[in-house]
């Protein structure tokens, strides 16, 4: 009777095995076929992943991140005296900037009610602090600690006090993703603030520059020309700071964008009144 | 040290993808080879279990780990999952072949499975989620493989005793 017996829990496990092996590979055929949907599974499994392995992740990598802090701690250190060489010198300038802008603020406010124009505004959704950032191998995303719950919607535009940071690319109920301005894969419809020419603007890769993709009428902007959203394509508002033209080449153009992507730690999620 | 006698070579293994896991998908501004660095020692602990330690508790792992990286790094399912599954298939269907080969053979595929993974990996990217095909991070990927490839082996080598 022993023998039959073991001969039947072998066939049982080999059996369950074979099953759980095939269910698997149809189960990761499946999300990927229904990853781009928004199906309750795919959103349960991007919650999760945001909400739960973020966490973990974080608290795991903790001591190479504690490592890299104290580094960058290091350098700002070493560079303290230049920097508040610089920083004095800077101070000088502003100032004489600051009389100018008050006096163009007051001008500004004058013309403003004579001609009876409205503000162009933003509505603020929400300020969200840095979680992560996934910006070193294939895209260049970010996590932000609002989600659903905070309004924020797919499509809303993320600024710092320089510019245009990214657009929100996925929402979970405590978390968004927002994929920054640099990656190759977001395309941004621009205008040069002297000449007004329009063209889309992509990541170049490199993390640095983005590259003209599109130039309308083939008209390219002049070397350190301000490079502004055009709001043609309705997904970034108007006239959001972008970028600085850096280089021009025969058929392309580079722009340098002012929000330093590597440190950013607070992003405001925004919409056009 | 005496807790470490309590695990086997497959639980470290499995305690270091957890940590490559971990680092890989958090990016460190002032180190982003750091980042490249554990994406690669990830796939060559993959790699390795799949070779010298399967169990079919590895679907499991490969299903895991493979939704994870996708929607950490790409925000969609697609690539790494598909890679990782396709990685245990191939081997069930190679096995019979891989047993006879000497154990300098096994290291050469081992490394050409890395390299092939990796790059598999990117044109998936591209072509499911149209994610550009970045030459230069492959490269980058490639010289770190190359880098770490013997010391990791090495280590491995040491945890099986």
């Amino acid at each position: 009777m022993a023998p039959k017996f073991q001969i039947k829990v072998f066939q049982i496990s080999n059996l369950v095995k074979n099953f759980t092996i095939i269910s698997i590979v149809t189960l990761s055929f499946l999300l990927v076929f229904f990853s781009k949907s928004d199906l309750y599974l795919i959103n349960g499994i991007k919650n999760l992943s945001s909400s739960i392995i973020t966490p973990i992740t974080r608290f795991i990598s903790a001591p190479i991140n504690v490592f890299s802090n104290l580094v960058d701690e290091y350098n700002k250190f070493r560079s303290l005296k230049f920097e508040n060489k610089i920083l004095q010198e800077e101070i000088v300038r502003l100032k004489k900037w600051q009389t100018l802008a008050i006096q163009n603020s007051r001008e500004n406010k004058v013309l403003k009610k004579l001609l009876n124009a409205t503000d162009n505004n933003l509505t603020l959704i929400k300020t969200a602090s840095l979680v992560n950032r996934n910006d070193t191998i294939y895209s260049k995303l970010i996590n932000l600690n609002a989600g659903n719950e905070d309004k924020i919607q797919k499509n809303m535009s993320a600024i710092n006090e320089r510019g245009l940071v990214g657009k929100v690319i996925d929402t979970t109920s405590n978390n968004s993703r927002v994929m920054l301005l640099t990656d190759p894969n977001l395309s941004i419809s621009v205008k040069s603030i002297s000449d007004g020419i329009f063209s889309l603007l992509t990541g170049k890769g490199d993390g640095k520059y983005l590259v003209s993709a599109f130039i309308k009428e083939n008209k390219m902007p002049r070397l350190g020309d301000i490079v502004v959203t055009s709001g043609t394509a309705q997904i970034f508002p108007v006239d959001l700071l972008v970028g600085k033209v850096a280089k021009v080449e025969k058929n392309r153009f580079f722009v340098l964008p002012f929000v330093d992507f590597q440190n950013i730690d607070y992003v405001q999620i925004v919409i056009s009144k | 040290m005496e807790f470490s006698k309590f695990l086997n070579s497959s639980s470290k293994l499995n305690i270091i993808l957890i940590i490559s896991f971990s680092i890989s998908v958090n990016s460190f501004i002032l180190f982003p080879n750091i980042n490249n660095g554990f994406y690669v020692l990830f796939h060559l602990t993959l790699i390795y279990l799949i070779f010298y330690h399967y169990h079919y508790y590895l679907y499991f792992v490969a299903l895991i780990y493979g939704i994870l990286f996708d929607i950490f790094l790409l925000n969609n399912i697609g690539a790494h999952l598909i890679t990782f599954i396709s990685l245990l298939i191939l081997f069930i269907l190679l096995k019979k072949y891989l047993i006879r080969l000497s154990s300098y053979q096994i290291i050469f595929i081992y490394f050409i499975t890395l390299i092939i993974l990796l790059l598999i990996e990117q044109l998936l990217a591209n072509l499911i989620h149209d994610y550009k095909f970045n030459m230069s991070s492959f490269i980058n990927f490639f010289l770190i493989s190359l880098i770490i490839f013997i010391p990791t082996v090495f280590l491995f080598t040491k945890l099986d005793k």
